[in-house]
């Protein structure tokens, strides 16, 4: 596992020294926070119904600019062959890689959730625990399934326009689990409904992590 | 006594990209301590031999062995392999010691910080060693692949186009290097387009014609004779 943490730290301070993902994605974030706090003119109930709903359809847009990028970044810099000689298991590498869109999902969040509150007054805070989990089953669910799918947008030189039109139908379901506990969170409504979401998106997690990690060395094949 | 299987050994290797062929039955055999030449025009297939040689691109049909053992069959099997591409495969943001010390820790190397530092003065860029890749010249980024190819101390080299964009200084250190190594016991196969760096440098010379390979003898600078390999 150590390889994991190297791939990882390589890709983090790669971004930190080049700032060539980061900012537009949270720049990206904000916009769509912007545009959709300053259209919602509504009471304070339909704010809560439909605050889940926005905030992850803006994590999810932001969120791939991200993701589109880990691979194709390797791919720019030729140093993907590279990558794919070093003696790991591939899987490694998609580990790396999902691990590291997650804390770039997280990172988007950590602006965006203080941004909808100030715009929307829904306070999201009132069960901090439950908002947690939500928040982290949701981003490895979609790092997840944006992860390899990037890697096979990118192996077949597809880049961006592919991973959008696959990756939206496939995390449609953790997009919707997640906005529908985070609604039941705004309106301070935790009943056996909302653990269903929340098991939901757990599955969701497992089985893309699972798929990423039995598919991802025949995806980046030539 | 068994003989000892070769560094390298293709059986039949064959790849084709839709309906074109680009290499063809390919047999080819590269004993540890020999130094192949490949020469071909643009588009003959150098590179993707290559490919197929250090397993990152999956023939069509035929195999290839490293030291009798399917090439990348396991993972841990990839040391074997080291390779310069047309890239020198670093990465930009983090300096010339960083990039090594990375690929030595990706490669399990006992202590990679000190190998780095070993490799960066073996390539001269020991002075240069906190620069990044896009703040050295052609020919240093040559050097820092080399090193990165070299960075687990593989019995198989591949070097795609090395002497491309080099000067005659930069050539010279690329063929004492190269010679080294085949002395030391490596196989090294490269591709280029210069009959008489290949000449000087390689033990047997093939060139890559309509998806085939055959093999080159030279009679004179420049002037070089072909026979089916």
């Amino acid at each position: 596992m150590n390889k994991v943490w190297w791939v990882l730290q390589k890709d983090l301070v790669a971004e930190f020294r080049s700032l060539r993902v980061w900012p537009s994605m949270l720049l990206l974030g904000v916009v769509v926070a912007m545009v959709f706090g300053l259209q919602m003119d509504l009471l304070p109930q339909q704010k809560q119904r439909l605050v889940g709903g926005m905030l992850w359809l803006a994590v999810f847009f932001a969120g791939m600019a991200a993701i589109e990028r880990s691979f194709s970044a390797e791919r720019d810099d030729a140093c993907w062959d590279g990558l794919r000689l070093f003696p790991v298991d591939l899987s490694l590498v998609f580990w790396s890689k999902w691990i590291c869109n997650t804390i770039a999902l997280s990172a988007l969040e950590v602006v965006l959730f203080p941004l909808f509150f100030a715009l929307s007054h829904v306070s999201l805070l009132a069960h901090p625990a439950e908002l947690l989990l939500v928040t982290m089953l949701g981003n490895l669910g979609l790092s997840a399934v944006g992860t390899l799918v990037s890697a096979l947008a990118t192996s077949i030189g597809r880049g961006g326009n592919l991973l959008m039109a696959v990756v939206l139908p496939l995390a449609t379901p953790v997009i919707l689990a997640a906005a529908e506990a985070t609604r039941m969170i705004a309106e301070d409504a935790l009943n056996q409904t909302f653990w269903r979401w929340v098991q939901l998106l757990l599955a969701f997690a497992v089985v893309f992590v699972t798929v990423g990690t039995l598919l991802f060395p025949a995806a980046v094949e030539d | 006594m068994t003989a000892p299987q070769p560094a390298i050994q293709t059986v039949l290797l064959s790849k084709s990209f839709g309906l074109r062929p680009v290499l063809h039955d390919l047999n080819l055999t590269i004993p540890a301590g020999q130094c192949v030449g490949l020469l071909g025009v643009n588009g003959a297939g150098k590179t993707t031999l290559l490919r197929c040689l250090a397993s990152l691109t999956r023939p069509t049909s035929g195999s290839v062995h490293w030291f009798g053992e399917a090439a990348a069959d396991k993972p841990q099997s990839r040391r074997l392999i080291g390779m310069v591409g047309h890239e020198s495969r670093v990465y930009p943001q983090l300096s010339l010691r960083e990039n090594l010390v990375f690929a030595a820790r990706m490669y399990g190397v006992h202590q990679p910080e000190s190998r780095a530092d070993h490799l960066l003065q073996d390539v001269g860029l020991a002075a240069r060693a906190s620069a990044k890749p896009r703040e050295i010249s052609r020919g240093m980024q040559q050097r820092i692949a080399l090193a990165r190819a070299l960075v687990h101390n593989p019995p198989i080299l591949l070097l795609d186009e090395p002497f491309a964009g080099l000067d005659a200084h930069g050539s010279e250190w690329l063929v004492r290097m190269i010679d080294s190594l085949r002395n030391e016991g490596h196989a090294v196969c490269f591709t280029s387009h210069d009959l008489a760096v290949t000449q000087q440098l390689a033990d047997v010379v093939y060139e890559l014609r309509s998806s085939r390979l055959e093999k080159v003898r030279f009679y004179g600078p420049n002037l070089m004779m072909r026979a089916a390999a």
